[in-house]
């Protein structure tokens, strides 16, 4: 029973991680239907932002907590403006094009900007300062970190945040309607190039909060870590239901506890088989995923 | 250009650059010892230097200054142009075909190694080019079927010492199997829900390799796979083999460009353009759908048994979804749906890399960034399919 | 029309680039060697390692007055990306550019099929770092391996085990790569020979950070020893912090990847008290300090687990010209078989079939270094 509990609480918080990736992956295809491949390396460049200025600013003597917050705000600001940059180069022009046109760009990003940090920080592993947040519970076999719950809170908070602003907000009603046609966006007024950008500002933001928790729950980053979540997240996200902001928390939970069980009772290697052949079951009863609405049917 | 033009042009290089090195930066120059300015101006430096240049160029030439060199360019351009026009198309085939035949005997071994691959990758690019290209349907999991056929030549030749021909036809025909396998529960979605479940079975399937050791002998790999041979006489030379593979690739060639213009083919195009209008107009989307991936599967089938045959060694790092998305990368920035296109998109994508060695470090970064440079360039692809609608829908 | 130019400009580039015009005909006799080492991708650290090794044993050479008959040393350095494919072409790409010598591969996947190119066009390759006993044991004569085996590893680190850390049951992890799999089955079958108890032999996959489920397991199954088996030093260390914050009290023991600086750096407290086996380097040599000085002074970091075992490779190969005076395969073989010098990681000299030998020692983590604890050889603690 412990043993259970114990696997339940990794799912879960594997799981928030996904989800935390995840939401950042569906915002934007919700409104360009753009599978952003280059998700991912924001997820990796905000958690290389999140050591770098957690280091310089405990050096400058700051208090570990008020150095993580920092760091963590301009991490999301960081990866914000490079996620603008990267739409404003890579994507806008081929708003028009077709689709795959988009997606192999979005995969050229990706390889640039996964190199790009491997050039400017080096192949070696970064050291996350895991110190500020060690420690945790213990029920006999059962333990449970801060670091564990801080992430499911966060993914909590954010995911209703996040709901908030898309569904309460001016910006959020903009995001809707220019992600349901842009003529029509357009003609009533709204700056769709705007809005895009704001919704990869936020997307990204997200991926590098991910990042930082990521870095400091397992303790390190490297410049590839940002491929195989960006896998997983992205088939959590359709998972749920590509577009949907809850559909992404029940994709990404769904992913993280198929992966743990399977590992936990079943055998660690085939763990990833697993959590694949639940996303091929579930996509073949449901093709729009477990949230989605049903879409049009639309061209590769 | 106009003077506004001209300054808005300008005003945006400034931006960028201001923007690049607000990005730059914080990446370089925030050191626990301290902030430190001199490197990352050095590399902005070059940078902002290398896109001045660029821009007073593309100026030079928006002014008609470079008209000079450029007119005799374009005027022979317009002469190749006619020539190529006038020119019986067998002509030119066999121009082709002949420089391909002549390759090997005046090149060296890298370049052997380096054009049987890119005859590996034309293989494999016109077979996914018949599901994305023709069919419509978006495949990221294609490399699996270049997995079973070298798997299939592997152990077929290893446990019962069949030989390579009789193993390629076999190996074409697992791979068809599989691709029907995956074909069939992908049916019912469409476009990215399809994206991620092939991306999905290509993953499994790797993963199987990596861990059914009894059969695949799992991260270790099949070693000692006996070469092709013909009549007793072991190809034993890489040229040797090049022609195999060359064989190989003609074959897929023709097969493709008969398909293309064949009933099939064009029900294909039919379900690419409107799937619901096909069905209606008396297309069996079903069938044809399953037959797309059979067929894509069956080539790479051809190319994965060559592949084990060539290598003499497999393992599954060589069937990784970067690899998909590599051959995905040919088909597009060729041109979906077009044989040259094809071809020159493997061609690009296969010697770029090798090209890039002399960069070393930066031979990745150098090769993603081009290939988002060359997809804004040409959307449609370098050499884009003449017979490619567009939809309403996409055109807003 | 433009097509058909962008077709005749892509033809001819790749002749161009393929026939190497740019190569000029250097009038000069000139030494290359070349490595083959994954530059990118997930282990471009170990890649890295390597290749400044070599280039560093190169450095030594020519300030001992290079290599007489050659006017210059030029190294090589290829991308195999841990991908045979790409290992093989890289291996072309070598021949092509007139390598004698190759030091490398990382991957054994990508160190085997390489090495039977090179075979054929009789190029001598020594590996710093491709422990799986296939790599010597395929009849090739032009392969050499610096570094040990895994089937000499695996019973070293049983007799740890068993005699030193008198453990009764232990739990095993690998990643799933020729490497790390071979030698988790091998410490499998050792123990179990042995007398000790393998409670379970488990896996995770390459590229994975959540490690949790499986130390759920581990902390359940409450073993004497977690042997720790991955392919590399930072998921060793990622292994190590979970196992940790999990409260996995067993003793922790991981292998030759894991003895890498940046495990310490990384796993910090975490990785106090673990044990790992490693080739015994005797750290007061002075060819050991000189490569180390060396090391730090050209990139900045501590020497990675197999900078040492590139830097002997290299040398290996340099001296064994050196006494030749020629780069004829055959001789530089029989030279490289008579070496018997002080390298960096040991005292190098190579046996009949191209291994060099193991002499596993055990080290342990204290205070942030490694420290030799037993010696698999003469069965004694330091």
């Amino acid at each position: 029973m412990e043993f259970f509990i114990q696997q339940l609480i990794n799912g879960i918080t594997l799981g928030a991680v996904y989800a935390l990736i995840a939401l950042g992956y569906t915002m934007v295809y919700g409104i360009i239907q753009l599978i952003n491949f280059a998700h991912g390396e924001f997820f990796a460049a905000g958690g290389y932002m999140g050591v770098i200025l957690i280091s310089y600013l405990a050096a400058q003597g700051l208090h570990p907590y008020a150095c993580l917050g920092i760091s963590l705000v301009l991490s999301m600001g960081y990866c914000a403006l490079l996620a603008m940059a990267v739409e404003q180069l890579a994507y806008k022009p081929l708003r028009q094009a077709s689709r795959l046109a988009a997606l192999l760009s979005a995969l050229g990003m990706s390889i640039f900007l996964q190199n790009g940090l491997m050039l400017t920080q080096g192949v070696y592993d970064k050291p996350y300062p895991t110190e500020i947040t060690a420690g945790g519970f213990e029920w006999g076999l059962i333990s449970v970190s801060y670091m564990q719950i801080f992430i499911v809170g966060l993914t909590a908070v954010l995911l209703v945040a996040l709901n908030i602003l898309v569904f309460k907000t001016r910006i959020g009603r903009a995001m809707r309607a220019t992600s349901q046609d842009k003529v029509m966006a357009a003609l009533v007024g709204i700056n769709s190039n705007r809005v895009i950008a704001t919704t990869f500002a936020i997307g990204a933001a997200l991926a590098a909060a991910a990042g930082i928790m990521v870095g400091l729950y397992y303790g390190s980053v490297n410049y590839s870590m940002g491929f195989v979540p960006g896998i997983k997240a992205f088939a959590a996200a359709v998972l749920g239901g590509i577009g949907n902001i809850t559909g992404a928390l029940i994709g990404g939970l769904i992913i993280g506890m198929v992966e743990i069980f399977a590992a936990g009772y079943i055998s660690g290697e085939y763990k990833d088989v697993f959590a694949f052949v639940i996303l091929i079951g579930v996509l073949y009863f449901r093709p729009t995923g477990i949230m989605g609405e049903n879409v049009d049917d639309t061209r590769v | 250009m106009t003077t506004q033009e001209s300054k808005k042009l300008w005003m945006a290089c400034g931006v960028g650059l201001i923007w690049f090195l607000i990005l730059l930066w914080p990446l370089l120059g925030i050191q626990p010892e301290g902030l430190e300015f001199g490197k990352t101006f050095k590399v902005f430096g070059y940078i902002a230097v290398a896109a001045v240049f660029i821009m007073f160029f593309y100026q030079i030439k928006e002014a008609g200054h470079l008209d000079a060199v450029g007119d005799p360019i374009v005027s022979a351009k317009g002469r190749f142009q006619e020539l190529y026009e006038k020119t019986p198309r067998w002509i030119l085939l066999s121009i082709v075909l002949g420089f391909a035949i002549v390759f090997p005997l005046v090149t060296g071994r890298y370049a052997h190694d380096v054009s049987i691959s890119v005859l590996i990758y034309i293989c494999l690019g016109l077979g996914l080019n018949i599901v994305v290209g023709l069919a419509g349907l978006l495949d990221l999991g294609y490399i699996a079927f270049y997995g079973v056929g070298a798997y299939t030549y592997a152990l077929m030749s290893l446990h019962f010492g069949m030989s390579f021909w009789l193993c390629l036809p076999i190996a074409g025909v697992t791979a068809a199997v599989a691709g029907s396998i995956v074909g069939y529960p992908t049916l019912r979605m469409r476009g990215d829900y399809l994206a991620i479940v092939t991306l999905g079975f290509g993953e499994i399937v790797r993963l199987i390799f990596n861990n059914w050791m009894g059969l695949t002998n799992g991260p270790n790999g099949i070693l000692s796979i006996p070469r092709p041979d013909i009549f007793g006489f072991e190809l034993n030379k890489l040229w040797m083999l090049y022609y195999v593979i060359l064989v190989i690739a003609v074959i897929t060639i023709i097969a493709v460009y008969r398909l293309n213009f064949s009933r099939i083919g064009r029900a294909w195009e039919a379900i690419r353009e409107d799937e619901t209008a096909a069905e209606l107009m008396g297309v069996n989307t079903f069938l044809l759908k399953l037959l797309a991936y059979a067929m894509g599967a069956t080539f790479a089938g051809f190319a994965g048994a060559f592949f084990a045959a060539r290598m003499r060694f497999v393992g599954p790092e060589s069937f990784t979804f970067l690899e998909s998305a590599m051959v995905l990368a040919m088909v597009v920035l060729g041109g979906m749906g077009s044989i040259p296109g094809v071809i020159l998109g493997v061609l690009a994508l296969v010697a770029l890399p090798e090209l890039f060695r002399e960069f070393e470090l930066y031979r990745m970064l150098v090769f993603g960034g081009t290939m988002t440079l060359m997809m804004l360039i040409r959307p449609a692809g370098i050499w884009p399919a003449s017979r490619v609608g567009r939809r309403s829908e996409e055109a807003d | 029309m433009k097509r058909l130019l962008a077709l005749i400009a892509a033809l001819a580039v790749m002749t161009m680039v393929l026939t190497g015009c740019g190569e000029e005909k250097a009038a000069e006799k000139v030494l290359k060697i070349g490595t083959m080492s994954p530059l990118t991708g997930p282990y471009a650290a170990d890649g890295n390692d390597i290749r400044q090794g070599a280039e560093i044993a190169i450095e030594v050479i020519k300030e001992q007055g290079g290599i007489e008959g050659f006017d210059d040393i030029q190294i090589f350095p290829q991308d195999t990306a841990c991908d045979p494919k790409q290992a093989v072409a890289a291996a072309n790409k070598l021949i092509n550019d007139e390598v004698t010598g190759v030091v490398g591969a990382y991957c054994s996947s990508s160190t085997i099929p390489a090495s039977e190119t090179l075979a054929e066009e009789n190029i001598i390759m020594l590996t710093p770092a491709s422990t799986s006993p296939k790599v010597t044991e395929r009849g090739l004569t032009n392969m050499f391996r610096t570094c040990g085996r895994d089937d000499h590893q695996a019973p070293a680190a049983v007799k740890f085990m068993k005699d030193v850390a008198g453990v009764k049951s232990i739990f095993i992890v690998d990643d799933k790569t020729t490497y790390s799999q071979g030698l988790a089955e091998g410490v499998a079958a050792a123990a179990t020979a042995a007398g000790i108890e393998v409670k379970e032999h488990d896996h995770v996959n390459q590229g994975d950070k959540d490690y949790s489920a499986v130390l759920t397991k581990v902390k359940a199954a409450n073993p004497d020893l977690f042997y720790i088996s991955l392919q590399n030093s930072a998921t060793g260390a990622l292994m190590m912090i979970q196992a940790k914050r999990m409260g996995v009290d067993a003793i922790l023991m991981g292998q030759d990847a894991v003895y890498h600086p940046k495990l310490v750096e990384i796993a910090k407290s975490a990785a106090e008290g673990a044990f790992c086996t490693f080739g015994a380097i005797d750290k007061d040599a002075e060819a050991f300090k000189t490569f180390v000085s060396k090391y730090k002074a050209k990139s900045g970091n501590e020497p990675g687990a197999y900078s040492a075992y590139a830097f002997d490779s290299a040398m290996a190969y340099l001296l064994a010209v050196k006494a030749a005076g020629t780069t004829d395969a055959a001789k530089v073989r029989a030279e490289i078989l008579k070496l018997d010098f002080t390298g960096a990681s040991k005292q190098v000299s190579y046996q009949e079939n191209g291994d060099s030998g193991s002499n596993y020692t055990v080290y342990q983590v204290k205070d942030g270094k490694f420290v030799p604890y037993w010696n698999s050889l003469s069965g004694e603690k330091y």
